[in-house]
């Protein structure tokens, strides 16, 4: 397995930790979470982002609603979900555990 | 210079040329085949179809309103393969996505015959509208199919007439707006509503077995089906609208109702009297080879006299239709015209052609005359033996 194999690995187990992160700070449409993937190095395409959410509102995490655009038809807004924002936390302080186990096993 | 495809994405309309068509159907056939299993398969393509919709509209402004097909695969590798999730984490990448969008172009299902229909159409006909359908089926210009039917009918001796006549009674004419459109092919609309009806009935077959499954799955094609043959409607009625710019006069020539009530019984009565006129004229030419006294011109068989006489009743009345066309607007008569003595009419002409084609045929073809004649004894013979069969039974 390639380098770029693992992190990218790595990277696909993160993504859903980060959109709940995403959608918790804000209501925002898709065009929205790609901007502000595709800053960084996870970034994404559609292709994978749209059955991603749909998987994830189907488990009852997030929710969406439709807004009016100036240009064009309107757009699904996705919100997280009261369970949404329970997972989060509980992801979050997991997160933060193995971060800590990282930094404090061996080397 | 490109062909231009129009599609609709989630209900907004735009134009691909022909390869970017393609492979846009490709990916979205791939992606509907990624998707097969999920639960919320026509959700995530509709949202797919809606964001390179807005890609689309972000590439095109007043003075550009195509899609070139550059730009379409641009938008495909944008979007990247659509993965359910199941597919190897590697597989994210984008770098695979021009690839992979041109695999699925290839290994794509082939693209289903249109269900396409050649029809008789009585717009901007001659005689009988075969060459009109037979231009709209090929996509050909109609002022060639008849420079053709011309001089094949002249070389081939008057084989091309019989043959025209066995067209005029089996082909049959397209009279609703659906069907004037189906004769000039369908349009992507209707090849995306069988791709969509092929889609849905393999996914309901998958959840057979499961009873709320299946349910749900009925309800949504339900709705879904009913969407698209709104759609389907709306766009061939369009399409008849476009028709009817061709043929018609424009709309703004629509004479006051009181002209046209009184107008409209005289030009019926005129064509009614022209058509009496037209069948005794072909009854005297066949009992008496003359016309009022004037004889054919030696050497000319009946057929061709008969032929003859068809075309100038056909002159003779083309005015009278027109303007009997350009009388009987949208106001009076509806979307399409539909007059009750005209369709009458029409049977009477097509029965008294029907004796002719035979009358010819019996006349100049002495193989189809010698089975007329056997066919009493024929018609007895298997009267007999369905007898035999069933007193035997």
């Amino acid at each position: 397995m390639s380098l770029d194999e693992k992190f990218s690995a790595l990277r696909k187990g993160l993504l859903e930790f980060l959109l709940l992160k995403i959608i918790a700070a804000d209501k925002v449409y898709v065009a929205d979470i790609l901007r502000q993937l595709n800053a960084t190095e996870f970034a994404t395409q559609e292709g994978t982002l749209y059955p991603l959410l749909s998987k994830m509102r189907r488990e009852g995490l997030l929710d969406y609603e439709w807004q009016e655009s100036a240009a064009g038809p309107p757009r699904k807004y996705y919100t997280l979900t009261a369970k949404g924002r329970e997972q989060l936390r509980e992801i979050s302080d997991y997160w933060h555990k193995i971060n800590g186990t990282v930094k404090g096993l061996g080397l | 210079m490109n062909k231009v495809i129009s599609i609709h994405l989630h209900g907004a309309a735009f134009q691909l040329e022909e390869a970017g068509y393609e492979a846009l159907r490709a990916y979205l056939d791939q992606a509907a085949r990624q998707l097969a299993a999920n639960p919320d398969q026509a959700e995530i393509l509709a949202d797919i179809e809606q964001a390179i919709g807005e890609k689309f509209r972000a590439l095109l402004n007043a003075g550009r309103n195509v899609v070139l097909a550059a730009e379409v695969k641009a938008v495909i590798a944008e979007m990247g393969p659509v993965d359910d999730g199941s597919a190897s984490a590697s597989d994210q990448k984008s770098g695979a996505a021009p690839g992979a969008a041109q695999q699925a172009a290839q290994t794509g299902p082939a693209s289903s015959g249109p269900p396409k229909r050649l029809y008789r159409i009585y717009d901007g006909a001659v005689i009988s509208g075969i060459c009109t359908g037979l231009a709209a089926y090929l996509g050909a210009d109609v002022v060639l199919i008849r420079l053709a039917a011309v001089v094949l009918g002249c070389l081939s001796g008057g084989a091309v007439a019989i043959v025209y006549l066995v067209a005029r009674f089996i082909i049959p004419v397209a009279r609703t707006p659906e069907e004037k459109a189906a004769a000039a092919g369908p349009s992507p609309t209707a090849q995306e509503f069988i791709r969509m009806a092929h889609e849905g009935y393999y996914e309901g077959l998958k959840s057979i077995h499961d009873r709320e499954a299946r349910r749900e799955w009925k309800r949504k094609f339900h709705r879904r089906m009913r969407d698209w043959k709104r759609d389907f409607h709306w766009e061939m009625r369009g399409h008849f609208g476009a028709w009817r710019h061709r043929w018609d006069p424009p709309p703004g020539s629509c004479p006051s109702q009181v002209g046209s009530f009184l107008v409209l019984p005289i030009l019926s009565t005129l064509k009614a009297f022209l058509v009496f006129v037209l069948w005794f004229a072909i009854l005297s030419l066949i009992a008496t080879r003359a016309i009022c006294g004037v004889s054919l011109p030696a050497g000319l068989p009946i057929w061709a006299g008969v032929l003859l006489l068809l075309l100038a009743y056909h002159v003779v009345v083309a005015p009278i239709k027109a303007m009997r066309r350009a009388l009987c607007c949208r106001s009076m008569c509806g979307p399409y015209c539909w007059h009750p003595f005209a369709e009458f009419r029409h049977g009477l002409i097509a029965l008294g052609m029907l004796v002719l084609a035979v009358w010819l045929a019996d006349r100049f073809a002495p193989g189809f005359h010698r089975t007329l004649l056997a066919l009493p004894a024929f018609l007895h013979h298997a009267a007999e033996s369905v007898r035999q069969w069933w007193t035997g039974r």
